[in-house]
């Protein structure tokens, strides 16, 4: 097995503003068996941003083999980092598995991205890989538990996953957290709750009590399906709580 | 059952066998209590408030998810699967070891996990209102009471315990001496139990509809509830983001008949 490691240590000059990171793959994708392990310091008082150039490929899985991306990083005081890669498409009969774990302190603030797709559905692939799983974990000061997410998808299981997904074809999660990033946290919050109200109502077969009335009364689903959510430890002076969405796609 | 014999004059191994008679009589009699017991925590009568919760069931149907039986049955198989996956680990646990520590490490741990703040609320409640139920109903186990007051009078939010509903109930089925197969296969039941019920009052399916798919469900649930049990807690995972989401955006609803 290839063994290779790179460290970076200086991206620029002391007086940056942000530092942009992109992750590059040999060719763009991984293969059956690869496993990628990345660790992240983000110093006090500095931003850095991490990304991708296009979104990640998971190829085909040879015999049960799973390949896997694993991240740990650490922000400081004062400091945001923002993990905004473009989202993995898993191949037909892909096996992936990913693991993110961000160490943070009281006033670090963090932006993740965490998104995937059902597959090369131009190619007729949706949601026909076999394993993901994808690991989201922050740890506040002292590994206190501050949010822990883990998202499996296998397929053998009581439904296809293609039946559970309801011809949806991006789930995307967002985490925004931190002091640095109150602002956004509540437009989110505000413009998710806006668009989903429009979105759901009590459909027109059963209208009896509720005479809400909408002009296309169909039975289509939403384009899309968003929900909000506040989380974390509440501080005296400022909400270290933030807000994750959710967001399917067709 | 065979009446006791008298034990007078019997060869070593008939009084063996005498005392594995006595044994099995006890234990069958501790066995008879415990299911007053269990059926009692089983019982939709018990007052913990299952009954505000929808599970997400009102939101996939004002998302048009859900508009009859078959998406419904569907949906509880998605429910199941994901409850299992995500919360029999914490089940399992609280049952098996069913201490003050073990219990608030538990419900830190859930309360990070449950990132959906409609899901993370709504465990929250069941959970209060079956520890309170449980303190007060079985009281010669006392250590429910105790536990329960030290968590209450911890202070405002310095957050030791939420009183999620997974732990609580495993917590209680443990103190009570429910083994943790049937404490895990019980909160599969009541999750079953309670978004049926709810199904019947979004109108989805009559009550004698409901009660036949309950039993036809059986199988799955059971099924699930195997695939799913005894797992550490590292392996608790969500396997339904979507019916995650939805049960998220409950709080958008106009008009909404439940709490969640």
């Amino acid at each position: 097995m290839e063994k290779g490691k790179v460290v970076v240590e200086k991206v620029g000059p002391s007086d940056t503003d942000a530092a942009w990171i992109y992750s590059l793959t040999y060719g763009g994708g991984i293969v059956s068996g690869d496993s990628i392990s990345v660790e992240f310091t983000v110093g006090d008082g500095c931003t850095a941003v991490l990304t991708t150039q296009a979104s990640t490929k998971v190829y085909k899985s040879m015999g049960s083999n799973c390949s896997e991306q694993v991240l740990e990083a650490r922000i400081g005081s004062g400091s945001l980092f923002a993990l905004i890669p473009d989202p993995v498409t898993c191949f037909s009969t892909a096996r992936y598995s990913q693991k993110q774990v961000f160490r943070v302190v009281s006033d670090s603030s963090l932006v993740i991205v965490d998104w995937f797709t059902s597959g090369r559905h131009e190619s007729g692939e949706k949601w026909d890989f076999e394993h993901y799983r994808s690991t989201n974990h922050i740890f506040s000061e002292g590994d206190q538990p501050v949010f822990l997410d883990t998202v499996l998808l296998e397929q053998g299981g009581a439904t296809r996953i293609a039946e559970r997904m309801h011809d949806y074809q991006v789930i995307a999660m967002v985490i925004i957290y931190g002091p640095k990033l109150k602002h956004v946290q509540d437009q989110v919050q505000e413009n998710v709750k806006k668009m989903m109200s429009q979105q759901l109502y009590v459909p027109s077969t059963r209208l009896g009590r509720h005479g809400k009335t909408n002009s296309d009364h169909c039975l289509t689903r939403p384009a899309f399906i968003a929900s909000c959510s506040v989380f974390g430890p509440k501080v005296l002076t400022y909400d270290l709580s933030a807000t994750m969405l959710l967001l399917e796609i067709v | 059952m065979d009446d006791s014999l008298e034990a007078e004059g019997l060869s070593p191994m008939e009084e063996d066998l005498v005392e594995t008679d006595r044994k099995r009589k006890r234990n069958a009699s501790i066995d008879s209590t415990l299911q007053w017991s269990q059926w009692q925590l089983l019982d939709s009568i018990l007052p913990t408030g299952g009954f505000a919760h929808s599970f997400g069931l009102e939101a996939a149907i004002q998302a048009r998810l859900v508009s009859g039986p078959d998406d419904l049955k569907s949906y509880i198989i998605d429910l199941l699967d994901n409850t299992g996956s995500l919360l029999l680990p914490f089940v399992h646990s609280s049952t098996m070891n069913p201490t003050l520590e073990n219990w608030q490490k538990l419900d830190r741990i859930l309360d990070a996990t449950l990132t959906n703040e409609v899901g993370r609320k709504a465990s929250i409640s069941q959970g209060s209102s079956l520890m309170r139920v449980a303190a007060a109903v079985f009281t010669e186990i006392p250590s429910l009471k105790s536990m329960r007051d030290v968590c209450l009078g911890s202070g405002s939010r310095s957050g030791v315990v939420c009183f999620h509903h997974a732990p609580v109930f495993g917590l209680t089925c443990g103190l009570v001496g429910i083994d943790s197969r049937s404490s895990q296969r019980g909160f599969m039941f009541v999750t079953m139990r309670d978004v049926i019920s709810a199904a019947t009052r979004l109108n989805i399916v009559g009550p004698m509809g409901a009660a036949i798919l309950q039993h036809q469900m059986a199988p799955v649930a059971e099924a699930l509830s195997q695939k799913w049990m005894d797992r550490p807690l590292e392996d608790a995972s969500q396997t339904a983001p979507l019916l995650d989401t939805i049960q998220g955006s409950h709080a958008y609803l106009f008009s909404r008949l439940f709490c969640s």
